[in-house]
């Protein structure tokens, strides 16, 4: 009994530990947000001090806002995840269906895209996209964006297809379902906890991205993690404007990933076909 | 009446691999009929070539005199319950039933009261709100059969649909199997791996080996004359023992015994395989003389395995015998009831 308790110490302080190592950033920036530009160089910190939101007006209303970048980030990212998973769905199930030949090359296209260092791709696509013209567009970041996604995707989405016994397809044929309504009422309603999943990790992939978003976008399209480093120039760091900014940033991620939790959590423990398949 | 399947010459492969062989069967409008053998011996490709999910590479299958090696399975007009049942497990029970009926536009009103029909059926009434998940194995088993019969198909196709329950429910459910699709009239094809189950549903049936139909017939016919040695070594439980043998001017020698058989004299001199049910041999004073290998009490019966000359002889005896391991018995074998086989084609001799 005594070392059942001695080892629950020694978990709970475990995780506590990889608690606060993930929340004491956080609780930082906010900290860091709600102060003044001067407080926020105070040597020791200060915890107790009179919070102000005039950063969050500032990076908000100020001359300086971030409302354009942000808007450009939600027209980045929504794009990206939309087109990713319009193209990713039929083609993972595809792959998943089919007997293809490329089946095997593909797997390794995945894993060779996650693979290179991103940086040494960015010489390649900035040339690409100039001859073409599409350098500082929305539909030249949003291509770069699925060269990444779209591969990533299509493999998740796979073993989830694969997953899903022919036969169950077969009944609904049987019953008189097109090959379509096979699809969207017996196959799609059960991955949708794997489309939920990939719509977040491609989201986020797209919402976070910076290297790329700041060699190929420019004055016409400046996502929000772009925007953020203009807080930090030669003269000063406007810490507590940056802090402010970097929370507005990541309340959509916070938001999509509470959504989305109940489907991730569902499309984990579903499933109801009993003993094995077909021979 | 409709429900009539016609198998003309079909076979099937995969690459080279031919999995089906010159399959030709009749079953007929309102039958029960069985494809029974055991695995690999491509009873379910048969079964899913009626059902159009495979595609039939030599030969027709006509569909009540219809044409229909090419039609897609949702046109035929058939409805099939799987090994794996293959219930929708994000719907609901009701919605899995309603399921066909939705997609040939059946008015939303109809759909209610011939869903609680079909499932009041099987007796699954009151579990309609429930996912495939939540239900135990004999109700997901009902569940599928009621979204079999909700559409009111010509034809049944039921691949192994017993197989995933435990043994008294499969005897249980195997009644009412049989009563459900006497009462639907509906025409049933069943793939099963288990003789006693194709045995006590059937009208007739076709045994399956090795991608070959090698006999169909009512199941007393089939079990009473095997068409041939394999037949005869599959059916039955334990199956007839086959023993190989030769015959010369009536007199059959089987290892180092011998036995005269009068009723064979007319086969001359030839190479042949005896074959003896279980059941048909008794240990007697006199006869062949046999050491007793092994004793299997199963109550009702003790089956009793004899070494016959270095052959393996296994004899069905009545419960109360007593026996010992080892000791020496005599079998004595009913000439008027072996079954006789060429040795070389495996095929049935004489009657």
């Amino acid at each position: 009994m005594r070392k059942r308790t001695f080892q629950n110490a020694i978990l709970i302080g475990c995780g506590a530990i990889l608690l606060a190592l993930w929340t004491i950033p956080i609780a930082w920036a906010v900290l860091t947000s709600l102060k003044d530009e001067k407080e926020v160089l105070a040597y020791p910190p200060t915890v107790i001090f009179e919070a102000t939101l005039k950063n969050f007006h500032a990076v908000l209303f100020g001359p300086t806002n971030i409302v354009a970048n942000l808007t450009s980030s939600v027209i980045i990212a929504l794009a990206a995840t939309a087109l990713t998973i319009v193209i990713a769905v039929p083609a993972a199930y595809a792959f998943a269906r089919l007997r293809l030949r490329a089946k095997r090359p593909l797997g390794f296209y995945v894993l060779a895209t996650q693979l290179v260092p991103p940086i040494g791709l960015i010489i390649p696509y900035f040339l690409i996209l100039n001859r073409i013209g599409w350098m500082d567009s929305y539909k030249g970041l949003v291509l770069v964006y699925m060269t990444f996604s779209l591969p990533f995707a299509i493999w998740l989405l796979v073993s989830y297809f694969e997953d899903i016994p022919r036969e169950m397809e077969e009944a609904a044929l049987l019953d008189r379902a097109s090959r379509w309504q096979a699809f969207w009422h017996v196959v799609l309603p059960q991955v949708r906890g794997a489309i939920a999943v990939t719509v977040i990790f491609v989201f986020l992939n797209a919402w976070n991205e910076f290297l790329f978003a700041v060699v190929l976008g420019g004055a016409n399209v400046k996502p929000v993690t772009v925007s953020m480093y203009n807080y930090i120039n030669t003269e000063q760091t406007q810490w507590a404007q940056l802090a402010a900014a970097a929370l507005i940033a990541m309340l959509p991620v916070i938001v999509l990933g509470l959504l989305a939790q109940k489907h991730i959590v569902s499309g984990l423990t579903a499933g109801a076909v009993k003993g094995v398949g077909r021979r | 009446m409709k429900g009539e399947v016609r198998l003309d010459g079909v076979g099937k492969s995969f690459g080279d691999v031919a999995v089906l062989k010159d399959v030709n069967l009749q079953i007929n409008p309102g039958e029960f009929f069985s494809l029974l053998g055991p695995s690999g011996s491509g009873k379910t490709t048969t079964l899913r070539i009626i059902a159009g999910l495979e595609t039939a590479t030599e030969g027709t299958v006509l569909l009540d005199g219809r044409d229909a090696t090419l039609l897609p399975p949702g046109d035929r007009d058939v409805a099939m319950v799987f090994q794996s049942y293959a219930l929708y497990p994000h719907m609901s029970v009701f919605d899995n039933i309603a399921f066909p009926l939705k997609m040939i536009r059946t008015p939303a009103g109809e759909i209610d009261a011939t869903v609680r029909e079909a499932a009041a059926r099987v007796r699954i009434g009151h579990l309609l709100a429930r996912r495939p998940g939540q239900l135990s194995g004999g109700q997901q088993q009902r569940c599928a059969l009621a979204r079999a019969i909700v559409r009111k198909p010509a034809l049944f196709l039921l691949d192994e649909p017993l197989s995933n329950l435990d043994a008294k429910l499969r005897v249980e459910t195997r009644v009412e199997l049989k009563r459900l699709q006497r009462s639907l009239g509906v025409t049933a094809v069943y793939v099963t791996h288990d003789q006693e189950e194709a045995m006590s549903l059937s009208d007739r049936m076709a045994i399956f080996m090795d991608g070959r139909i090698v006999q169909i017939g009512a199941p007393e016919e089939v079990f009473s004359r095997p068409a041939t040695v394999e037949v005869a070594a599959f059916l039955g439980n334990p199956p007839m023992n086959v023993l190989p043998a030769s015959v010369a001017e009536g007199r059959v020698t089987l290892g180092d015994a011998a036995i005269e058989f009068p009723t064979l004299r007319a086969l001359g001199s030839r190479e042949i395989v005896l074959g003896i049910r279980p059941s048909e041999v008794q240990l007697d004073e006199e006869g062949l003389p046999a050491t007793v290998t092994l004793c299997e009490v199963l109550g009702e019966e003790v089956i009793v395995d004899l070494d016959l000359g270095g052959q393996l002889l296994r004899v069905k005896c009545p419960g109360r015998t007593r026996i010992a391991e080892g000791e020496r018995v005599h079998a004595r074998i009913d000439p008027a009831k072996v079954h006789v086989f060429d040795r070389a084609t495996g095929g049935r001799i004489g009657t």
